[in-house]
């Protein structure tokens, strides 16, 4: 019976959605969704698209090859700006996972590094920019605007190391990244799960930090979908949204961390080794540096989120200064699409847009319906907060500074 | 003066095919590189007016990242090009270009069209080439389902492929899914495998 009304549900609308993700460990929800049945359950039929660069990601979304696809929330931003490329609107609707990447060095320099760092009494960062700094080295992100530049910079920069000056940022794709790692091309990279664990079974590299060293909260993949393929199409994306928070639930459970990381194991997948790609799974072996898929919200677009992703973007030239980042920011964060799509499951769901980012050392509650959400802690490693109203207009962070004067 | 062009694909035959098709035309001059470490110091060195690049390869996101690509121009194939069209095809086709010099629109388009006809014409062989090894497959595991039929519920061999046929139009599903989900079940071993090769 069940089968009758998903089919005579899939011949009433075109349901059909294209999405592009790479090979990457945080594409599990959308792997299992699909897998699983789970968007079949909902009446979508998805076609998931792996594809081999970020490049190839935004055009295929700018010319309507795909529909939606998993994307770093920078590129988002700099397809809806047309900052490469053709200029499409996109909309973040959801989020897909947080943390997950990965500062992964040379044996040799993490040698250093742990050595400078336990003589000296110095915090990883400030070893490993005493280590950089005049040597003139190379470190590996996997794209100009992604989360792995943004993060890299940051973290570098509280320790006074400016990409540019002290230490060369190339963009090398993380499948690149280990062979540039062990033939000395690099002496590091920054980039997503399982690319790190990668590095250190083929012996060419360690891990000396993750994404949570860096911010321990921090937002990484979004979903990101077309505008033009959005409108009229909202019953569908939100049939979307919850086959993925369905799937979210089951990557988030540890118990599914061998059955996932065998499915994503596969060729038309990631094609990696699943002991890899266990390791940065809930319930692998990094125990709290990996990919969280649905616990404390780690699904909901936070305005505040993608707000912070744009001020850093100004802060290293990535975006122009006449840009209004907050307009921009509400016009591609929807969490109002998050809400209508999961509130009627009785799904528990932010009440509000924007919060503090970097305010909470501990687990603290958040204003949600129908009931609180406990959110995980959320510091920066330099113990920045990030107050989403500081940066309304450039003019007016101006004027705020001149205020505290 | 022909055009530098600057092509990075790792088929070597079909590079050969359309460095042989653009070198007799006489208004562009062929320099190849395949991709990963080293792309950088090529495109430096060659410095050339037109990059075409195999889509199937990872390393656009670094080539897009090289200075003299990323300054010298809107990095994108046909930024400010009015024909999406030309573009879309050329995306379907998977291949892509960035024109690094500036070069007019009416020199890149005829041979970009040659790279597009020549992908195209590969890809079509390969997805040809890909249907028949399913097709292979499929008749593969058909095979073990009759057997593991014959063997466990002792049928003959028409009857098992009977039951297999009929098992499909029941459940309303293609035979493939029914036989891959059957010997899943009863082999496991083969079922996974199978799975990978897909």
């Amino acid at each position: 019976m069940s089968d009758v009304i998903a089919l005579s549900a899939r011949k009433a609308a075109p349901s059909r959605i294209r999405i592009g993700l790479l090979r990457l460990t945080d594409g599990a929800p959308l792997i299992v969704a699909h897998e699983f049945g789970f968007f079949a359950d909902e009446g979508l039929e998805v076609e998931l698209i792996v594809e081999p660069s970020w490049a190839n990601i935004a055009d295929k979304l700018a010319y309507g090859f795909f529909d939606a696809a998993v994307i770093v929330p920078p590129l988002a931003f700099a397809v809806q700006l047309g900052l490469r490329g053709t200029a499409q609107p996109l909309l973040i609707p959801y989020t897909i996972s947080t943390g997950g990447n990965t500062v992964t060095i040379a044996r040799r320099l993490a040698e250093e590094v742990k050595d400078l760092a336990a003589r000296r009494n110095l915090s990883t960062v400030e070893a490993l920019a005493a280590c950089l700094r005049g040597r003139g080295m190379t470190l590996g992100v996997v794209h100009a605007y992604s989360t792995h530049n943004l993060l890299l910079r940051y973290w570098l920069a509280t320790a006074g190391i400016e990409a540019g000056r002290d230490v060369k940022l190339a963009v090398v794709p993380p499948a690149r990244a280990v062979e540039a790692l062990g033939s000395g091309q690099i002496a590091g990279f920054c980039a997503g799960a399982p690319w790190g664990e990668v590095a250190q079974r083929a012996g060419t590299g360690i891990t000396i930090a993750t994404s949570r060293d860096i911010w321990q909260n921090a937002p990484e993949k979004a979903l990101a979908v077309r505008g033009r393929w959005a409108e009229g199409r909202s019953e569908l994306l939100a049939c979307a949204l919850r086959a993925l928070l369905r799937a979210a639930k089951f990557c988030d459970d540890p118990k599914n961390a061998s059955y996932t990381a065998a499915v994503l194991s596969r060729r038309k997948y990631l094609d990696v080794d699943s002991h890899a790609i266990l390791a940065s799974l809930p319930g692998g072996t990094i125990a709290d540096g990996g990919c969280v898929f649905f616990r404390g919200a780690a699904t909901f677009p936070w305005r505040s989120q993608g707000l912070w992703f744009l001020n850093e973007m100004r802060r290293w030239d990535l975006i122009d200064e006449r840009v209004d980042l907050r307009d921009l920011t509400e016009r591609v964060y929807r969490p109002d699409l998050y809400r209508a799509a999961l509130t009627p499951l009785g799904e528990s769901v932010p009440a509000v847009d924007w919060k503090a980012e970097g305010a909470h050392d501990m687990a603290w509650t958040v204003e949600a319906a129908p009931a609180p959400i406990l959110l995980p802690a959320d510091r920066f490693c330099d113990g920045t907060v990030f107050n989403p109203d500081m940066v309304r207009s450039p003019a007016k962070a101006v004027l705020e500074t001149l205020h505290k004067l | 003066m022909p055009l530098k062009v600057l092509l990075i694909d790792t088929d070597a035959d079909r590079a050969r095919a359309l460095d042989d098709k653009l070198s007799e035309s006489g208004f562009a001059e062929i320099q190849r590189a395949s991709g990963g470490p080293g792309l950088a110091e090529a495109v430096e060195s060659i410095k050339p007016d037109l990059i075409i690049i195999d889509m199937a390869l990872p390393d656009r996101d670094a080539l897009e990242d090289i200075r003299a690509v990323s300054a010298a121009h809107p990095i994108v194939m046909f930024a400010g090009c009015d024909d999406p069209a030309f573009a879309e095809e050329a995306i379907a086709a998977g291949v892509c270009s960035y024109n690094l010099s500036g070069v007019a629109l009416e020199d890149v388009k005829p041979i970009m069209a040659s790279a597009i006809a020549l992908f195209r014409r590969y890809r079509r062989v390969e997805e040809e080439l890909a249907a028949a090894k399913a097709l292979l497959e499929e008749r593969r595991l058909i095979e073990r389902a009759k057997a593991i039929l014959m063997q466990g519920r002792k049928m003959t061999e028409p009857e098992a492929y009977r039951w297999l046929q009929k098992k499909a139009m029941n459940e309303n599903r293609k035979l493939a899914q029914v036989v891959a989900e059957f010997i899943e079940q009863h082999d496991p071993g083969i079922a996974s495998a199978h799975a990978e090769r897909k």
